[in-house]
Protein backbone atom coordinates (compact mmCIF):
# COMPACT_ATOMS: atom_id res chain seq x y z
CA UNK A 1 0.00 0.00 0.00
CA UNK A 2 1.14 3.70 -0.73
CA UNK A 3 2.07 5.19 2.18
CA UNK A 4 0.48 8.59 3.08
CA UNK A 5 3.54 10.81 2.87
CA UNK A 6 3.65 9.87 -1.41
CA UNK A 7 -0.03 11.17 -1.53
CA UNK A 8 1.10 14.09 0.24
CA UNK A 9 4.59 15.04 -1.44
CA UNK A 10 2.39 14.88 -4.76
CA UNK A 11 -0.11 17.09 -3.82
CA UNK A 12 2.48 19.44 -2.06
CA UNK A 13 4.14 19.32 -5.58
CA UNK A 14 1.42 20.10 -7.54
CA UNK A 15 -0.26 22.80 -5.66
CA UNK A 16 3.85 24.56 -5.72
CA UNK A 17 3.79 24.58 -9.33
CA UNK A 18 -0.12 25.66 -9.84
CA UNK A 19 0.49 28.71 -7.24
CA UNK A 20 3.77 29.23 -8.82
CA UNK A 21 2.62 29.40 -12.12
CA UNK A 22 -0.61 31.34 -11.21
CA UNK A 23 2.02 34.18 -10.16
CA UNK A 24 4.81 33.54 -12.84
CA UNK A 25 2.87 32.97 -15.83
CA UNK A 26 1.20 36.26 -18.55
CA UNK A 27 -1.16 34.06 -20.14
CA UNK A 28 -4.41 34.40 -18.08
CA UNK A 29 -5.30 31.07 -20.06
CA UNK A 30 -2.17 29.37 -18.45
CA UNK A 31 -2.89 31.09 -15.44
CA UNK A 32 -6.28 29.53 -15.21
CA UNK A 33 -5.07 26.08 -15.75
CA UNK A 34 -2.71 26.77 -12.88
CA UNK A 35 -5.27 27.75 -10.50
CA UNK A 36 -7.12 23.94 -11.58
CA UNK A 37 -3.93 22.80 -10.87
CA UNK A 38 -4.18 24.47 -7.02
CA UNK A 39 -7.66 22.83 -6.93
CA UNK A 40 -6.40 19.30 -7.95
CA UNK A 41 -3.83 19.37 -5.58
CA UNK A 42 -5.98 19.90 -2.46
CA UNK A 43 -8.05 16.84 -4.12
CA UNK A 44 -5.31 14.54 -4.02
CA UNK A 45 -4.39 15.45 -0.32
CA UNK A 46 -7.92 14.62 0.74
CA UNK A 47 -8.46 11.73 -0.96
CA UNK A 48 -5.40 10.69 0.81
CA UNK A 49 -5.91 11.86 3.99
CA UNK A 50 -9.40 10.50 3.76
CA UNK A 51 -7.91 6.79 3.46
CA UNK A 52 -5.40 7.28 6.08
CA UNK A 53 -7.79 8.47 8.66
CA UNK A 54 -10.38 5.30 7.64
CA UNK A 55 -10.03 2.40 9.42
CA UNK A 56 -9.62 -1.20 8.15
CA UNK A 57 -9.51 -0.50 4.75
CA UNK A 58 -12.98 1.96 4.89
CA UNK A 59 -12.07 5.49 4.62
CA UNK A 60 -13.67 8.57 5.88
CA UNK A 61 -15.63 9.55 3.09
CA UNK A 62 -16.25 13.23 4.55
CA UNK A 63 -13.44 14.30 2.43
CA UNK A 64 -14.24 12.69 -0.55
CA UNK A 65 -17.33 14.34 -0.38
CA UNK A 66 -15.75 17.86 -0.16
CA UNK A 67 -13.68 16.31 -3.26
CA UNK A 68 -17.00 16.22 -5.46
CA UNK A 69 -18.30 19.36 -4.20
CA UNK A 70 -14.41 21.08 -5.41
CA UNK A 71 -15.01 19.11 -8.67
CA UNK A 72 -18.44 20.98 -9.09
CA UNK A 73 -17.16 24.47 -7.94
CA UNK A 74 -14.48 23.86 -10.48
CA UNK A 75 -16.11 23.32 -13.12
CA UNK A 76 -18.41 26.58 -12.30
CA UNK A 77 -15.40 28.50 -12.34
CA UNK A 78 -13.83 27.27 -15.48
CA UNK A 79 -17.77 28.54 -16.82
CA UNK A 80 -17.43 31.85 -15.46
CA UNK A 81 -14.08 32.83 -15.68
CA UNK A 82 -13.64 31.29 -19.64
CA UNK A 83 -16.98 33.57 -19.96
CA UNK A 84 -14.45 36.38 -18.65
CA UNK A 85 -11.45 35.45 -20.48
CA UNK A 86 -13.78 35.35 -24.00
CA UNK A 87 -15.07 39.18 -22.34
CA UNK A 88 -11.38 40.47 -21.98
CA UNK A 89 -10.34 39.31 -25.84
CA UNK A 90 -13.23 41.12 -27.68
CA UNK A 91 -12.23 44.06 -25.34
CA UNK A 92 -8.58 44.24 -26.12
CA UNK A 93 -7.91 41.43 -28.65
CA UNK A 94 -5.84 39.76 -26.19
CA UNK A 95 -5.51 37.23 -23.32
CA UNK A 96 -2.10 38.43 -21.47
CA UNK A 97 -2.24 39.79 -18.09
CA UNK A 98 0.51 42.40 -18.53
CA UNK A 99 -2.60 44.05 -21.06
CA UNK A 100 -4.56 44.78 -17.91
CA UNK A 101 -3.34 48.32 -16.97
CA UNK A 102 -6.51 50.18 -17.10
CA UNK A 103 -6.83 50.26 -13.55
CA UNK A 104 -4.12 51.50 -11.53
CA UNK A 105 -3.04 54.43 -8.94
CA UNK B 1 -12.08 8.02 14.08
CA UNK B 2 -14.18 5.79 11.79
CA UNK B 3 -17.49 7.46 12.98
CA UNK B 4 -17.97 9.94 10.49
CA UNK B 5 -18.80 13.54 11.44
CA UNK B 6 -21.51 13.69 8.78
CA UNK B 7 -22.36 17.61 8.39
CA UNK B 8 -26.14 17.04 9.05
CA UNK B 9 -25.98 16.03 12.43
CA UNK B 10 -25.92 20.10 13.40
CA UNK B 11 -27.57 21.13 10.90
CA UNK B 12 -31.59 21.76 10.71
CA UNK B 13 -33.24 22.48 6.87
CA UNK B 14 -35.41 25.01 8.38
CA UNK B 15 -32.80 27.14 9.70
CA UNK B 16 -31.96 27.42 6.31
CA UNK B 17 -35.26 29.29 5.21
CA UNK B 18 -33.87 32.68 4.21
CA UNK B 19 -31.37 31.14 2.32
CA UNK B 20 -33.54 29.08 0.59
CA UNK B 21 -36.34 31.90 0.05
CA UNK B 22 -33.44 34.14 -1.71
CA UNK B 23 -32.35 31.57 -3.71
CA UNK B 24 -35.81 30.82 -4.75
CA UNK B 25 -36.19 34.28 -5.32
CA UNK B 26 -33.49 35.07 -7.14
CA UNK B 27 -33.97 31.68 -9.66
CA UNK B 28 -37.99 33.55 -10.26
CA UNK B 29 -36.00 36.34 -11.15
CA UNK B 30 -33.79 34.94 -13.69
CA UNK B 31 -37.27 32.74 -14.99
CA UNK B 32 -38.82 35.81 -15.77
CA UNK B 33 -36.22 37.77 -17.24
CA UNK B 34 -36.08 34.81 -19.73
CA UNK B 35 -40.23 34.31 -19.97
CA UNK B 36 -41.65 38.06 -19.24
CA UNK B 37 -39.87 40.10 -21.50
CA UNK B 38 -42.56 42.33 -21.19
CA UNK B 39 -42.24 43.01 -17.60
CA UNK B 40 -39.89 46.05 -17.29
CA UNK B 41 -36.45 45.58 -16.40
CA UNK B 42 -37.10 48.51 -13.55
CA UNK B 43 -38.68 46.30 -11.17
CA UNK B 44 -36.40 44.00 -11.06
CA UNK B 45 -33.79 45.11 -8.50
CA UNK B 46 -37.03 46.54 -6.64
CA UNK B 47 -38.34 42.79 -6.43
CA UNK B 48 -35.21 41.51 -5.20
CA UNK B 49 -35.00 44.56 -2.85
CA UNK B 50 -38.42 43.79 -1.34
CA UNK B 51 -37.10 40.00 -0.83
CA UNK B 52 -33.89 40.80 1.02
CA UNK B 53 -35.71 42.90 2.77
CA UNK B 54 -38.22 40.57 3.74
CA UNK B 55 -35.24 38.01 4.96
CA UNK B 56 -33.81 41.36 7.14
CA UNK B 57 -36.98 41.01 8.79
CA UNK B 58 -37.11 36.91 9.30
CA UNK B 59 -33.65 37.27 10.72
CA UNK B 60 -33.99 39.83 13.39
CA UNK B 61 -35.90 37.74 15.51
CA UNK B 62 -37.65 34.36 16.16
CA UNK B 63 -36.63 30.96 15.16
CA UNK B 64 -34.11 31.86 11.69
CA UNK B 65 -32.82 34.96 13.88
CA UNK B 66 -28.95 35.59 12.58
CA UNK B 67 -27.50 39.14 13.63
CA UNK B 68 -24.66 38.52 10.45
CA UNK B 69 -27.49 37.41 7.92
CA UNK B 70 -29.37 40.09 9.11
CA UNK B 71 -27.01 42.70 8.86
CA UNK B 72 -25.94 41.26 5.43
CA UNK B 73 -29.57 41.17 4.23
CA UNK B 74 -30.06 44.38 5.20
CA UNK B 75 -26.66 46.12 3.49
CA UNK B 76 -27.97 43.69 0.27
CA UNK B 77 -31.16 45.25 0.41
CA UNK B 78 -29.32 48.80 -0.37
CA UNK B 79 -27.28 47.89 -2.87
CA UNK B 80 -30.43 46.49 -4.53
CA UNK B 81 -32.18 49.73 -3.94
CA UNK B 82 -28.04 50.90 -5.32
CA UNK B 83 -29.01 49.00 -9.01
CA UNK B 84 -32.48 50.54 -9.36
CA UNK B 85 -30.93 53.88 -8.89
CA UNK B 86 -28.17 54.26 -10.92
CA UNK B 87 -30.47 52.30 -13.44
CA UNK B 88 -29.38 54.16 -16.57
CA UNK B 89 -25.69 53.83 -16.35
CA UNK B 90 -27.17 50.06 -16.43
CA UNK B 91 -28.70 50.16 -19.68
CA UNK B 92 -26.48 51.60 -21.12
CA UNK B 93 -23.02 49.67 -19.78
CA UNK B 94 -24.84 46.27 -20.96
CA UNK B 95 -26.63 46.69 -24.14
CA UNK B 96 -25.85 49.81 -25.65
CA UNK B 97 -28.25 52.79 -26.34
CA UNK B 98 -30.32 52.69 -23.22
CA UNK B 99 -32.06 49.79 -24.00
CA UNK B 100 -32.89 47.56 -20.41
CA UNK B 101 -32.10 43.83 -22.03
CA UNK B 102 -29.80 41.94 -19.66
CA UNK B 103 -29.85 44.06 -17.10
CA UNK B 104 -32.09 41.61 -15.17
CA UNK B 105 -29.31 39.61 -14.02
CA UNK B 106 -27.83 41.91 -12.00
CA UNK B 107 -30.51 41.64 -9.74
CA UNK B 108 -30.56 38.14 -9.43
CA UNK B 109 -26.71 37.48 -9.15
CA UNK B 110 -26.55 39.93 -6.34
CA UNK B 111 -29.58 37.85 -4.57
CA UNK B 112 -27.58 34.24 -4.98
CA UNK B 113 -24.30 36.12 -3.72
CA UNK B 114 -26.41 37.39 -0.46
CA UNK B 115 -28.25 33.83 0.08
CA UNK B 116 -24.36 32.54 -0.24
CA UNK B 117 -23.63 35.17 2.68
CA UNK B 118 -26.44 34.11 4.79
CA UNK B 119 -25.82 30.23 4.49
CA UNK B 120 -21.64 31.15 5.40
CA UNK B 121 -22.92 32.94 8.59
CA UNK B 122 -24.53 29.49 9.51
CA UNK B 123 -21.36 27.22 8.83
CA UNK B 124 -20.73 25.27 11.71
CA UNK B 125 -18.08 23.11 9.24
CA UNK B 126 -15.76 23.91 6.69
CA UNK B 127 -17.91 22.14 3.70
CA UNK B 128 -20.29 24.66 4.43
CA UNK B 129 -18.28 27.36 4.91
CA UNK B 130 -16.42 26.47 1.54
CA UNK B 131 -19.37 26.30 -0.46
CA UNK B 132 -21.20 29.41 0.87
CA UNK B 133 -18.49 30.97 0.53
CA UNK B 134 -18.02 29.51 -3.17
CA UNK B 135 -21.21 30.35 -3.94
CA UNK B 136 -20.51 34.30 -3.47
CA UNK B 137 -17.34 34.23 -5.10
CA UNK B 138 -18.70 32.94 -8.52
CA UNK B 139 -21.73 35.94 -8.31
CA UNK B 140 -19.12 38.30 -7.74
CA UNK B 141 -17.10 37.37 -10.75
CA UNK B 142 -19.74 37.82 -12.67
CA UNK B 143 -21.14 40.67 -10.71
CA UNK B 144 -17.68 41.92 -11.53
CA UNK B 145 -17.33 41.70 -15.28
CA UNK B 146 -20.74 42.50 -15.77
CA UNK B 147 -20.20 46.01 -17.64
CA UNK B 148 -18.55 43.77 -20.69
CA UNK B 149 -18.09 46.49 -23.21
CA UNK B 150 -16.73 48.37 -20.81
CA UNK B 151 -12.25 47.72 -20.55
CA UNK B 152 -12.57 48.62 -16.48
CA UNK B 153 -15.23 46.32 -15.63
CA UNK B 154 -13.77 43.61 -17.44
CA UNK B 155 -10.52 44.32 -16.08
CA UNK B 156 -11.92 44.19 -12.83
CA UNK B 157 -13.94 40.80 -12.99
CA UNK B 158 -10.36 38.96 -14.33
CA UNK B 159 -8.46 40.58 -12.14
CA UNK B 160 -10.86 39.69 -9.42
CA UNK B 161 -11.55 35.82 -10.97
CA UNK B 162 -7.36 35.36 -10.74
CA UNK B 163 -6.63 36.00 -7.30
CA UNK B 164 -10.06 34.62 -6.21
CA UNK B 165 -9.50 31.55 -7.60
CA UNK B 166 -6.14 31.57 -5.95
CA UNK B 167 -7.64 32.19 -2.49
CA UNK B 168 -10.00 29.29 -3.42
CA UNK B 169 -7.29 26.98 -3.88
CA UNK B 170 -5.76 27.86 -0.94
CA UNK B 171 -8.84 27.81 1.11
CA UNK B 172 -9.37 23.93 -0.16
CA UNK B 173 -5.52 22.95 0.86
CA UNK B 174 -6.24 24.67 4.34
CA UNK B 175 -9.45 22.42 4.56
CA UNK B 176 -7.54 19.39 3.46
CA UNK B 177 -5.06 19.66 6.08
CA UNK B 178 -7.45 20.26 8.86
CA UNK B 179 -9.33 17.10 7.90
CA UNK B 180 -5.54 15.47 7.82
CA UNK B 181 -4.75 16.74 11.34
CA UNK B 182 -8.44 16.61 13.60
CA UNK B 183 -9.81 13.84 11.21
CA UNK B 184 -13.44 16.09 10.59
CA UNK B 185 -14.56 19.23 9.27
CA UNK B 186 -16.84 19.94 11.95
CA UNK B 187 -15.56 23.86 13.74
CA UNK B 188 -15.67 22.62 17.22
CA UNK B 189 -12.83 22.74 20.21
CA UNK B 190 -12.69 19.49 21.15
CA UNK B 191 -10.97 17.75 17.97
CA UNK B 192 -8.89 21.18 17.19
CA UNK B 193 -7.74 20.66 21.06
CA UNK B 194 -6.21 16.98 20.18
CA UNK B 195 -4.93 18.20 17.23
CA UNK B 196 -2.78 21.38 18.89
CA UNK B 197 -1.44 18.93 21.90
CA UNK B 198 0.11 16.21 19.46
CA UNK B 199 3.45 17.30 18.38
CA UNK B 200 3.68 15.79 15.27
CA UNK B 201 -0.01 16.76 14.36
CA UNK B 202 0.42 20.63 15.42
CA UNK B 203 2.58 21.68 12.56
CA UNK B 204 -0.36 20.32 10.13
CA UNK B 205 -2.61 21.48 12.05
CA UNK B 206 -0.77 25.04 12.32
CA UNK B 207 -0.21 24.99 8.29
CA UNK B 208 -3.56 24.09 7.96
CA UNK B 209 -4.63 26.93 10.13
CA UNK B 210 -2.90 29.41 7.90
CA UNK B 211 -3.79 28.21 4.78
CA UNK B 212 -7.78 29.29 6.17
CA UNK B 213 -6.73 31.93 7.36
CA UNK B 214 -5.06 33.15 4.35
CA UNK B 215 -8.26 31.89 1.90
CA UNK B 216 -10.58 33.91 4.19
CA UNK B 217 -8.00 36.99 4.10
CA UNK B 218 -9.40 37.56 0.31
CA UNK B 219 -12.95 37.75 0.74
CA UNK B 220 -11.98 39.90 3.90
CA UNK B 221 -9.40 42.54 2.26
CA UNK B 222 -6.70 42.29 4.62
CA UNK B 223 -2.97 42.24 3.53
CA UNK B 224 -1.56 39.74 2.14
CA UNK B 225 -4.74 39.44 0.27
CA UNK B 226 -5.55 43.13 -0.59
CA UNK B 227 -3.94 43.82 -3.53
CA UNK B 228 -7.40 43.39 -6.20
CA UNK B 229 -9.31 45.75 -4.03
CA UNK B 230 -8.66 49.13 -5.09
CA UNK B 231 -8.59 47.69 -8.52
CA UNK B 232 -11.83 45.83 -8.79
CA UNK B 233 -13.69 49.19 -6.39
CA UNK B 234 -12.61 51.59 -9.04
CA UNK B 235 -13.86 49.06 -12.03
CA UNK B 236 -16.84 47.15 -11.19
CA UNK B 237 -19.98 49.10 -11.39
CA UNK B 238 -20.99 50.84 -8.30
CA UNK B 239 -23.66 48.75 -6.79
CA UNK B 240 -21.49 46.01 -7.22
CA UNK B 241 -18.24 48.27 -5.81
CA UNK B 242 -20.56 49.02 -2.84
CA UNK B 243 -21.83 45.05 -2.68
CA UNK B 244 -18.14 44.06 -2.36
CA UNK B 245 -16.79 46.52 -0.44
CA UNK B 246 -19.52 45.82 2.31
CA UNK B 247 -21.54 42.46 1.82
CA UNK B 248 -18.52 40.63 0.90
CA UNK B 249 -16.67 42.38 3.25
CA UNK B 250 -18.97 41.02 5.91
CA UNK B 251 -19.16 37.50 4.29
CA UNK B 252 -15.32 37.43 4.96
CA UNK B 253 -15.08 38.16 8.53
CA UNK B 254 -18.19 36.27 9.42
CA UNK B 255 -16.03 33.08 8.51
CA UNK B 256 -12.76 34.32 10.35
CA UNK B 257 -15.21 34.56 13.14
CA UNK B 258 -16.10 31.09 12.96
CA UNK B 259 -12.48 30.01 12.37
CA UNK B 260 -11.51 32.13 15.24
CA UNK B 261 -13.85 31.48 18.10
CA UNK B 262 -12.93 27.81 18.80
CA UNK B 263 -9.61 29.16 18.91
CA UNK B 264 -11.06 31.53 21.45
CA UNK B 265 -12.25 29.08 23.16
CA UNK B 266 -9.38 27.23 23.47
CA UNK B 267 -7.31 29.97 24.69
CA UNK B 268 -7.83 29.37 28.28
CA UNK B 269 -6.33 26.25 28.43
CA UNK B 270 -3.89 26.38 25.55
CA UNK B 271 -3.02 29.98 25.25
CA UNK B 272 0.84 28.95 24.68
CA UNK B 273 0.42 27.18 22.24
CA UNK B 274 -1.62 29.50 20.19
CA UNK B 275 0.87 32.50 20.29
CA UNK B 276 1.88 31.82 16.56
CA UNK B 277 -1.62 32.43 15.15
CA UNK B 278 -2.08 35.36 17.49
CA UNK B 279 1.46 36.64 16.00
CA UNK B 280 0.80 36.33 13.03
CA UNK B 281 -2.82 37.67 12.90
CA UNK B 282 -1.13 40.83 14.79
CA UNK B 283 1.16 40.99 12.08
CA UNK B 284 -1.52 40.86 9.77
CA UNK B 285 -3.85 44.13 11.51
CA UNK B 286 -0.15 45.99 11.31
CA UNK B 287 -0.02 45.44 7.79
CA UNK B 288 -3.26 45.68 6.94
CA UNK B 289 -4.03 48.90 8.79
CA UNK B 290 -0.50 50.65 7.10
CA UNK B 291 -1.41 49.58 3.38
CA UNK B 292 -5.26 50.85 4.10
CA UNK B 293 -4.82 53.96 5.71
CA UNK B 294 -1.26 54.73 4.02
CA UNK B 295 -2.72 53.74 0.61
CA UNK B 296 -5.99 56.24 0.84
CA UNK B 297 -3.82 59.15 1.44
CA UNK B 298 -2.46 59.84 -2.52
CA UNK B 299 -5.55 58.77 -4.07
CA UNK B 300 -7.99 60.33 -6.25
CA UNK B 301 -10.24 58.44 -7.33
CA UNK B 302 -13.65 58.53 -4.81
CA UNK B 303 -13.93 54.48 -5.26
CA UNK B 304 -10.12 53.70 -5.32
CA UNK B 305 -10.23 55.88 -1.90
CA UNK B 306 -12.86 54.01 -0.57
CA UNK B 307 -11.49 50.68 -1.38
CA UNK B 308 -8.33 51.49 0.31
CA UNK B 309 -10.62 52.71 3.36
CA UNK B 310 -12.22 49.03 3.28
CA UNK B 311 -8.58 47.44 3.89
CA UNK B 312 -8.07 50.06 6.75
CA UNK B 313 -11.20 49.58 8.04
CA UNK B 314 -10.66 45.78 7.99
CA UNK B 315 -6.97 46.52 9.87
CA UNK B 316 -9.51 47.68 12.35
CA UNK B 317 -11.81 45.09 12.48
CA UNK B 318 -8.51 41.78 12.50
CA UNK B 319 -7.44 43.89 15.93
CA UNK B 320 -10.41 42.34 17.40
CA UNK B 321 -9.02 38.65 16.85
CA UNK B 322 -5.69 39.36 17.76
CA UNK B 323 -6.08 38.67 21.33
CA UNK B 324 -8.66 35.36 20.10
CA UNK B 325 -10.76 36.69 22.64
CA UNK B 326 -14.50 35.11 22.74
CA UNK B 327 -16.09 38.93 22.31
CA UNK B 328 -14.58 39.44 19.01
CA UNK B 329 -17.75 38.22 17.58
CA UNK B 330 -20.03 40.56 18.84
CA UNK B 331 -17.39 43.69 18.10
CA UNK B 332 -16.95 42.52 14.61
CA UNK B 333 -20.40 42.89 14.18
CA UNK B 334 -21.19 46.24 15.67
CA UNK B 335 -18.03 47.50 13.49
CA UNK B 336 -19.22 45.55 10.27
CA UNK B 337 -22.37 47.93 11.25
CA UNK B 338 -21.05 51.25 11.59
CA UNK B 339 -18.48 50.64 8.36
CA UNK B 340 -21.62 49.78 6.22
CA UNK B 341 -23.84 52.62 7.31
CA UNK B 342 -21.35 54.98 6.76
CA UNK B 343 -19.46 53.07 3.49
CA UNK B 344 -23.35 52.90 1.61
CA UNK B 345 -24.59 55.64 1.50
CA UNK B 346 -21.55 57.16 0.20
CA UNK B 347 -21.70 54.45 -2.70
CA UNK B 348 -25.23 56.32 -3.48
CA UNK B 349 -23.83 59.69 -3.50
CA UNK B 350 -20.74 58.57 -5.98
CA UNK B 351 -23.50 56.82 -8.37
CA UNK B 352 -25.22 60.26 -8.36
CA UNK B 353 -22.43 62.13 -9.42
CA UNK B 354 -21.48 59.80 -12.10
CA UNK B 355 -24.16 60.20 -13.58
CA UNK B 356 -24.73 63.82 -13.60
CA UNK B 357 -20.93 65.48 -13.73
CA UNK B 358 -19.60 62.37 -15.17
CA UNK B 359 -16.33 61.48 -13.59
CA UNK B 360 -16.24 59.16 -10.40
CA UNK B 361 -12.61 62.02 -9.10
CA UNK B 362 -13.17 63.60 -5.59
CA UNK B 363 -13.05 66.63 -7.53
CA UNK B 364 -16.68 65.69 -8.65
CA UNK B 365 -17.38 66.86 -5.11
CA UNK B 366 -16.61 70.25 -5.65
CA UNK B 367 -18.90 73.19 -4.11
CA UNK B 368 -21.57 70.32 -3.19
CA UNK B 369 -21.70 72.25 0.33
CA UNK B 370 -23.01 75.72 -1.67
CA UNK B 371 -25.02 73.60 -4.52
CA UNK B 372 -26.49 70.95 -2.16
CA UNK B 373 -26.44 71.78 1.29
CA UNK B 374 -28.34 68.98 2.90
CA UNK B 375 -26.76 65.60 0.73
CA UNK B 376 -23.73 67.38 1.57
CA UNK B 377 -24.33 67.97 5.30
CA UNK B 378 -25.62 64.16 5.17
CA UNK B 379 -22.52 62.74 3.07
CA UNK B 380 -20.28 64.35 5.81
CA UNK B 381 -21.95 62.47 8.85
CA UNK B 382 -21.05 59.53 6.77
CA UNK B 383 -17.32 60.49 6.15
CA UNK B 384 -17.08 61.37 9.80
CA UNK B 385 -18.18 58.45 11.68
CA UNK B 386 -15.42 56.37 8.55
CA UNK B 387 -13.36 58.96 10.14
CA UNK B 388 -14.22 58.50 13.84
CA UNK B 389 -15.39 61.72 14.76
CA UNK B 390 -17.25 61.39 18.48
CA UNK B 391 -20.95 60.77 18.64
CA UNK B 392 -21.13 58.92 15.47
CA UNK B 393 -21.28 55.39 15.32
CA UNK B 394 -17.65 55.06 13.63
CA UNK B 395 -16.52 56.61 16.72
CA UNK B 396 -17.38 53.78 18.97
CA UNK B 397 -16.47 51.16 16.85
CA UNK B 398 -12.62 52.49 16.50
CA UNK B 399 -13.04 53.04 19.90
CA UNK B 400 -13.65 49.21 20.65
CA UNK B 401 -10.81 48.57 18.42
CA UNK B 402 -8.75 50.69 20.15
CA UNK B 403 -9.55 48.98 23.80
CA UNK B 404 -8.87 45.49 21.91
CA UNK B 405 -5.74 46.50 21.18
CA UNK B 406 -4.93 48.08 24.66
CA UNK B 407 -6.57 44.50 26.34
CA UNK B 408 -4.50 42.77 23.72
CA UNK B 409 -1.46 44.42 25.16
CA UNK B 410 -1.75 43.92 28.69
CA UNK B 411 -2.34 40.17 28.68
CA UNK B 412 1.04 39.92 26.68
CA UNK B 413 -0.59 39.29 23.37
CA UNK B 414 2.86 38.99 20.63
CA UNK B 415 3.59 42.08 18.41
CA UNK B 416 0.24 44.27 20.39
CA UNK B 417 2.59 47.03 21.42
CA UNK B 418 3.45 47.77 18.27
CA UNK B 419 -0.11 47.22 16.94
CA UNK B 420 -1.57 49.84 19.71
CA UNK B 421 0.95 52.26 18.38
CA UNK B 422 -0.35 51.65 14.52
CA UNK B 423 -3.79 51.74 15.17
CA UNK B 424 -3.43 55.69 16.81
CA UNK B 425 -1.56 56.19 13.97
CA UNK B 426 -3.86 55.28 11.44
CA UNK B 427 -6.95 56.49 13.49
CA UNK B 428 -5.21 59.76 12.55
CA UNK B 429 -4.46 59.19 9.46
CA UNK B 430 -8.13 58.48 8.66
CA UNK B 431 -8.70 62.34 9.35
CA UNK B 432 -6.75 63.46 6.96
CA UNK B 433 -8.22 61.68 3.36
CA UNK B 434 -11.59 61.50 4.92
CA UNK B 435 -11.48 64.94 5.37
CA UNK B 436 -10.49 65.36 1.36
CA UNK B 437 -13.21 64.75 0.82
CA UNK B 438 -15.12 67.42 2.76
CA UNK B 439 -12.71 69.74 1.92
CA UNK B 440 -13.84 69.30 -1.60
CA UNK B 441 -17.39 70.19 -0.84
CA UNK B 442 -16.90 72.95 1.85
CA UNK B 443 -13.63 75.09 1.03
CA UNK B 444 -13.85 74.40 -2.85
CA UNK B 445 -15.93 76.56 -4.99
CA UNK B 446 -18.26 75.48 -7.48
CA UNK B 447 -17.10 76.14 -10.99
CA UNK B 448 -19.75 77.40 -13.58
CA UNK B 449 -20.30 73.79 -15.04
CA UNK B 450 -20.54 72.52 -11.55
CA UNK B 451 -24.83 72.80 -11.40
CA UNK B 452 -26.78 71.67 -8.99
CA UNK B 453 -27.13 67.78 -8.74
CA UNK B 454 -30.19 66.40 -8.94
CA UNK B 455 -30.70 63.62 -6.09
CA UNK B 456 -33.43 61.29 -6.82
CA UNK B 457 -35.66 60.86 -3.47
CA UNK B 458 -34.33 57.24 -2.98
CA UNK B 459 -30.69 58.20 -2.66
CA UNK B 460 -31.45 61.14 -0.61
CA UNK B 461 -33.70 58.89 1.58
CA UNK B 462 -31.27 55.96 1.93
CA UNK B 463 -28.70 58.68 3.11
CA UNK B 464 -30.91 60.38 5.35
CA UNK B 465 -31.53 57.25 6.99
CA UNK B 466 -28.33 55.72 7.11
CA UNK B 467 -26.97 59.32 8.74
CA UNK B 468 -29.65 59.18 11.30
CA UNK B 469 -28.87 55.27 11.79
CA UNK B 470 -24.97 56.69 12.07
CA UNK B 471 -25.74 59.29 14.98
CA UNK B 472 -28.07 57.32 16.74
CA UNK B 473 -25.49 54.73 17.25
CA UNK B 474 -23.29 56.61 17.99
CA UNK B 475 -25.46 58.07 21.13
CA UNK B 476 -27.26 55.24 21.91
CA UNK B 477 -25.02 52.20 21.05
CA UNK B 478 -27.02 49.89 23.72
CA UNK B 479 -29.81 49.66 21.23
CA UNK B 480 -27.49 47.28 19.60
Amino acid sequence: MTPLSHYLIFSGVLFSLGLAGAIIRRNILVVFMCLELMLTAANVALVGFSRAQGLEGVPVYDAQLLVLFIMAIAAAEVAVGLALIVAMFRARRGVESSSLTSLKD
Amino acid sequence: MSTSYLISASYTWGQFTPTFFLVGLALLLLLADALLPRLSKQAFPLIAAIGCFLATCGMMAGPWKNLYGMVAAGAATLCLLLVFDYRTVVYASVAGGGREEGSGELSALMLLATAGVVALTQARDLVMLFVSMETITLASYTLAGYFRRNRGSVEAGVKYLVLGAVSTGILVMGAAWFFGTTGTFALTMRFEQTALANPYLSIGFMLSLALLFVGIFFKAGVVPMHTWIPDVYQGAPTPVSAFLAVVSKLAGFAALALLALPLAEMHSTSAGMLKPVMFALGTMAIATLLVGNLGAIPQQNIKRLLGYSSIGQAGFILVFFVGLRSSLGSDTLFYLLAYGLATLPLFFVVGQLRMQRGSEDISVFRGLGRTNPRIAFLTAVCLASLAGVPLTAGFLAKLASFRSALVSTMSDVPASSVLIIVVVICATAGFYYYFKVLRAMYWEEPTEDDLKVNFSGLSTGVLALCALGILVLGVYPMLF
